[in-house]
């Protein structure tokens, strides 16, 4: 009986030092902060893409938004906080896998944040023949972690 | 009713250019279905600049075409409606009036889904229509879910279309096959459809390619 009280006890504690740590940013507010860093990089891709595809590309616009690109893919694993996913309550689409596959999605992360890197490289580099590629190794790598870590539209 | 039928003279009800439309819209819209399905977004939108250009050449069509694809003949107001829904269907050929509000639901349906597709973008900003340079990135990610969303009004218009078909032809009228040949039989006391020279479908053809052309060059030359 003691012993299993102790037990109980000792599991009340990791609970509570556990939901302490995650309680630094709750679950819906991790969901949110998540949505408009999404927002940010989306847009940083779109105005990209839109030089690259330009006559004449502006490449003062293409290093501006690489850097920022560079900068979230490296920021983005804090962005999936634990609890931050449809058991938080909130309305998101990432899936429950990326904390139970964390291995498979610390990949992807990796994918990215090397293709970001890449990209920010030949950016500042000016090398307008390496952009594109580089480019759409960035954007493949966003598609190919939501393909397998987001729920897809159900419309 | 078949010995009526013997004697009836055979018309074109439906002139080539509107069943060349009607028939490559039909196969463009589960292409385009399709094509956005299973991630091939350049045909996607190949699809959809063709059905842009189907609909131009539909709607001038529809003012310079053979009489019975003409709005004029076949855009009724309510009382014809009323008249017809009474079962008083009047003589003729063409789109009768509650059909006739079909085509310009389907017609429209399809323009919606068009114009939001060019300025829609995926969520990966790999694949922007042409004009999705002119919004946000937020704005062009919620203009594509309404183009997904607006998918169902397409769907629920053909299947009405079809329902109407099959509706017809439990009842003995059989309107298919005067589609795909574009000859039937003229109705005791109907006049036949006045046709238009060739030349004219050439140049509206034209017109039409020139728009879809310039959409899908984001509205630059």
């Amino acid at each position: 009986m003691r012993l299993s009280r102790k037990v109980a006890l000792c599991a009340a504690a990791l609970v509570v030092a556990g939901s302490a740590a995650v309680a630094a940013v709750s679950g819906p507010e991790a969901v949110k902060a998540r949505q408009t860093h999404m927002k940010a990089l989306g847009a940083s891709a779109k105005a990209v893409g839109e030089q690259i595809r330009a006559p004449a590309p502006d490449l003062a616009v293409v290093r501006a938004e690489a850097a920022k690109i560079d900068a979230a893919a490296k920021a983005l694993p804090a962005w999936f906080p634990a609890g931050s996913g449809p058991s938080s309550g909130a309305k998101t689409k990432a899936l429950p896998l990326i904390w139970t596959d964390a291995g498979g999605f610390a990949a992807k992360q990796r994918a990215l944040t090397t293709a970001a890197a890449k990209f920010d490289q030949v950016a500042l580099a000016s090398d307008a023949a390496a952009i594109n590629p580089a480019f759409h190794e960035v954007a493949a790598a966003c598609k190919s972690c939501h393909q397998t870590y987001k729920e897809k539209d159900k419309d | 009713m078949a010995v009526t039928e013997q004697g009836d003279r055979r018309v074109t009800v439906w002139d080539a250019p509107t069943r060349l439309v009607h028939w490559l819209i039909a196969i463009l819209i589960p292409f385009s279905w399709w094509s956005a399905h299973n991630d091939h977004l350049p045909w996607h939108r190949l699809s959809g600049y063709g059905i842009l250009g189907l609909l131009v050449f539909r709607v001038i069509w529809g003012f310079v075409g053979a009489s019975t694809s003409r709005f004029s003949d076949f855009v009724a107001g309510p009382a014809r409606v009323r008249a017809y829904l009474a079962d008083r269907p009047g003589a003729g050929v063409g789109h009768n009036p509650l059909g006739g509000w079909s085509v310009v639901a389907m017609l429209a349906a399809l323009a919606a889904q068009v114009g939001l597709g060019l300025f829609s973008i995926d969520e990966d900003s790999l694949e922007p229509g042409p004009l999705a340079r002119l919004v946000s990135f937020d704005d062009a990610r919620a203009i594509a879910h309404v183009h997904h969303l607006m998918f169902w009004a397409v769907i629920a218009l053909v299947a009405l279309h079809l329902g109407a078909i099959a509706f017809y032809a439990m009842r003995g009228r059989h309107l298919t096959r005067a589609m795909i040949v574009g000859r039937a039989a003229l109705p005791p006391g109907a006049r036949a459809p006045r046709l238009v020279p060739a030349w004219r479908a050439i140049l509206v053809a034209a017109a039409a390619a020139a728009v879809a052309w310039f959409a899908a060059h984001g509205l630059k030359l």
